[in-house]
C-alpha cells in the first residue's frame, strides 16, 4: 500500500505540479484521505497474543517473520505458536494483503516450503474466530487475529509500529 | 489384435485396483485416527456442502466435485483431529500422495507411456516435525516414488535432521542443521516431490532432472543457515552446507557414465562435497532473487580388473533463479550453467574392446551444459490456474545440436552410437491447474519436445528414441 501511495503521489507530482498549485494540494488531500480510510479499514481487526505474552508492540518486519514462520521465539525465549484462519477467510486476507503486506497465495507457498523441506512448521489452523479467540486465550505464545468485535478482555492486542 | 487389446485393459485395470487400494488403505488409516479419537471435539471444520461449491458455477463440475469431496471426507476429519488436538512439543504431521497418468506419443516417460498411457508416476510422503525446545527443531521424512526403472517406489529417508536456532533478534535469525538434508538449490528442489508446491505434473527438467533426482535431491550434511530481514529493503536467506550426496543408484551411474553404466562392477563413491543458496525476497514477496551453486565430487571405484580405472568426476552447476509475483499471476526464470570433468584416470587395462572404447570416449572430458526456462503462472481464480512453459537444456552449450557428440560417438559405437537429439531438449509446456479443495488437487498438462536429453536411459534404448514427442499428463493429488 505504501508503495501504490508513494506512486500516487509521484505520478501527482510529475504531473500537475507544473501545472497549478491548487491540484498538487487536492492530490495530497486525496492521499491523505486515502491514508485516512486505510486506517479506518485497518481498525477492524487486531493482531492478539495469549494474555501471559509480554510483548506489547512489535515491528511490522518481526510480525511479517512471524507469520512467515521464520521468527520462532519471543524476546524472553518462550515459543511463539502461530494460530490462522483458513486462505480464504475474510480476515485472513485482510491481515495478509494489509497487515501483512504479501498475497496469501504467497504465505501459503511459504508455509508448504517450510514444512516439506523439514526446515520450519505450519501455522496451526482455526476455523473460526470464536475458534480463534479461544486458542489464543489459552495457548502459551500464541499469536492470531481477531475482528474487533469478537476481542475480549482474555487475549492481548498487540500494537503493531 | 484382440487379445493384445484384453491384455492391455485387464493390466490397466489391475493397476487401477491397486490405486484404489492405496486410496482405500489411506482411508481406513484416517479411519482408525479418528475412532482413537471419537471424545474429542465434533470437526467444526466441514463446511456445508453447499458453501463449499459456490465457486464451481458450471453444474458438470458441481457433481463431480461432490464425489470428490465425499473421498476425503474421513481424512479431513483425521487432520481435523490433529489440528484440534493438543500434541506434545508442537508435535505436527504433514504428507501427501499423487497419482500421474502419463501417456506419449513415442519415448517412455516413468513407464511404458508410449502404448495407451500409464500410471507409473506414484508419489506419496510423510513428514513429522518436533519442537521439544523453543530453539530445536526435529523433523524427517519418508518418501515413496514409483517412477520408471529407476525408482521402485521403495519407501526412503527423504530428509531427517535436527535444526538449533543458535541466534535470534528480531527478524534475523541464525542456525545450524545437521543430518540428511534437502539440497537448497533453485526455487523448487527442497520440496520437488510434493505435486502442491510445482509448477507443472513434471518441474521444468532442464533444471530438475528427474533421473538424477536422487543425487541432487538430499545429502548427509552439515549445513549453516540464516534469514536477516530489513523494514524496508527486504529479506536475505543463506544456506551453505558441506554434504556428502547420494549416488548408489542406477540412474545415477548411468547419467554420468553414459551406457557403461550397465556393464561396470565397479560403484560411484561419494566425496566431500559443498552445496549453498542465497534468496532475495522484497517484503512484499513479489520480487524473490537466488543464486545457488554447489561442487559436487563423486568418485569411482572399479569392481575388478574388466572395468575402468578409479576416475573422479567434478560436477559444479550454478543457479540463477528470478521470480516476479502479482496477485492474478507468477513470472519465473531459472538459468543454470552445469560444468563437467571427467578426470583422465577412466583408463582402462580390460582387454575388452567395449570398455576401451567407452573409457576413451568418457575421459578426460571438460564441458558445461547450460539450461533455463521462462514460465508464466495465471490464477484465473483461487481455484484454477493456468501454466505455460519454455524449457531449454543443452548437455553440452559448445555443441548445442549434438552434431559433434555423434560424430566422436559414431567413431567409437559405429551403429549404437546414441543419436544427436540425446543431447538436447526443448519443451513448449501448456498446463491447467484445479484446487478442488485446499487438500485436494488436479491438474492436467500437455508437452510437446523436440530432443531427448532429459529422457531417462533407463526406461529408454537411446537409440530407438525419437526426436519429436509429445507429452501428455493428468494428476491428482492429496495432502493434509
Amino acid at each position: 500500500m505504501n508503495l501504490f501511495q508513494f506512486l500516487i503521489r509521484i505520478q501527482f507530482s510529475k504531473y500537475c505540479l507544473p501545472r497549478n498549485r491548487a491540484c498538487f494540494c487536492g492530490a495530497l488531500l486525496i492521499c491523505l484521505l486515502y491514508v485516512d480510510t486505510e486506517a479506518w479499514a485497518d481498525g477492524q481487526y487486531e493482531i492478539v497474543t495469549y494474555p501471559g505474552v509480554s510483548e506489547k508492540t512489535l515491528s511490522v518486519n518481526s510480525l511479517r517473520s512471524i507469520f512467515s514462520m521464520h521468527l520462532k521465539t519471543w524476546s524472553d525465549g518462550t515459543k511463539i505458536r502461530v494460530f490462522v484462519l483458513p486462505d480464504d477467510d475474510h480476515l485472513h486476507q485482510s491481515v495478509s494483503k494489509e497487515k501483512l503486506n504479501v498475497f496469501p497465495y504467497q504465505l501459503r507457498s511459504t508455509w508448504d516450503r517450510l514444512v516439506f523441506s523439514g526446515t520450519g512448521q505450519a501455522p496451526i489452523k482455526v476455523n473460526s474466530s470464536e475458534e480463534m479467540l479461544n486458542k489464543v486465550a489459552s495457548t502459551p505464545g500464541a499469536i492470531g487475529y481477531l475482528w474487533r468485535a469478537n476481542i475480549n478482555e482474555n487475549v492481548n492486542v498487540l500494537q503493531i509500529k | 489384435m484382440c487379445s493384445r487389446l484384453s491384455n492391455y485393459l485387464i493390466g490397466s485395470f489391475r493397476r487401477i485396483t491397486k490405486q484404489l487400494a492405496l486410496l482405500f488403505l489411506i482411508g481406513s488409516f484416517s479411519v482408525q485416527a479418528q475412532e482413537i479419537n471419537q471424545t474429542q471435539k465434533k470437526p467444526a471444520s466441514i463446511k456445508p456442502p453447499a458453501q463449499w461449491l459456490q465457486t464451481s458455477e458450471l453444474p458438470a463440475e458441481a457433481s463431480e466435485s461432490d464425489n470428490v469431496k465425499k473421498k476425503p471426507g474421513l481424512i479431513n476429519t483425521a487432520v481435523n483431529w490433529f489440528r484440534t488436538t493438543d500434541l506434545p512439543g508442537d508435535l505436527q504431521i504433514h504428507g501427501f500422495a499423487s497419482q500421474a497418468y502419463i501417456t506419449t506419443s513415442d519415448n517412455d516417460v516413468f513407464g511404458n507411456s508410449n502404448k495407451g498411457g500409464s500410471f507409473g508416476l506414484t508419489e506419496a510422503g510423510l513428514n513429522a516435525s518436533v519442537r521439544p525446545l523453543p530453539r530445536l527443531l526435529v523433523s524427517a521424512q519418508v518418501l515413496s516414488r514409483r517412477a520408471g526403472v529407476g525408482n521402485t517406489g521403495m519407501p526412503r529417508l527423504d530428509y531427517g535432521f535436527i535444526d538449533y536456532r543458535v541466534y535470534s533478534h528480531e527478524a534475523n535469525q541464525f542456525g545450524i542443521r545437521v543430518g540428511r538434508l534437502k539440497n537448497p538449490f533453485g526455487f523448487y528442489n527442497d520440496t520437488r516431490d510434493v505435486a502442491f508446491t510445482r509448477p507443472g505434473i513434471l518441474l521444468p527438467q532442464s533444471i530438475y532432472f528427474d533421473r538424477t533426482r536422487n543425487l541432487g535431491l538430499s545429502s548427509d550434511s552439515v549445513q549453516l543457515y540464516s534469514d536477516i530481514a530489513h523494514s524496508s529493503l527486504g529479506s536475505i536467506s543463506t544456506q551453505f552446507g558441506v554434504a556428502l550426496p547420494v549416488v548408489d543408484d542406477r540412474d545415477t551411474a548411468y547419467s554420468f557414465l553414459g551406457s557403461a553404466g550397465a556393464e561396470l562392477k565397479g560403484r560411484l563413491v561419494r566425496e566431500v562435497s559443498y552445496i549453498g543458496r542465497g534468496i532475495y525476497e522484497s517484503n512484499d514477496k513479489r520480487i524473490r532473487l537466488a543464486i545457488s551453486g554447489s561442487w559436487v565430487n563423486i568418485g569411482y571405484n572399479p569392481g575388478g580388473i574388466n572395468d575402468f580405472g578409479p576416475g573422479s568426476i567434478q560436477f559444479s552447476p550454478i543457479y540463477f533463479s528470478a521470480q516476479y509475483n502479482a496477485e492474478r499471476w507468477s513470472l519465473t526464470s531459472e538459468y543454470a550453467l552445469r560444468h563437467f570433468v571427467y578426470d583422465n584416470n577412466f583408463a582402462t587395462n580390460s582387454a575388452s574392446k567395449n570398455l576401451q572404447n567407452l573409457s576413451s570416449f568418457l575421459s578426460p572430458n571438460d564441458f558445461y551444459g547450460e539450461s533455463f526456462y521462462f514460465q508464466g503462472e495465471y490464477r484465473f481464480t483461487p481455484k484454477f490456474e493456468g501454466i505455460l512453459r519454455y524449457d531449454v537444456l543443452f548437455t553440452d552449450r559448445n555443441d548445442r545440436d549434438g552434431k559433434e557428440y555423434k560424430a566422436k560417438a559414431d567413431n567409437h559405437f559405429g551403429q549404437f552410437a546414441p543419436p544427436a537429439h540425446s543431447r538436447f531438449a526443448k519443451d513448449i509446456t501448456v498446463g491447467l491447474r484445479w484446487n478442488v479443495t485446499p487438500q485436494f488437487m488436479l491438474r492436467a498438462e500437455y508437452h510437446h519436445v523436440n530432443g531427448t536429453a532429459w529422457l531417462s536411459t533407463l526406461d529408454n534404448v537411446s537409440g530407438s528414441t525419437h526426436q519429436h514427442w509429445d507429452l501428455f499428463a493428468i494428476q491428482g493429488s492429496y495432502r493434509f
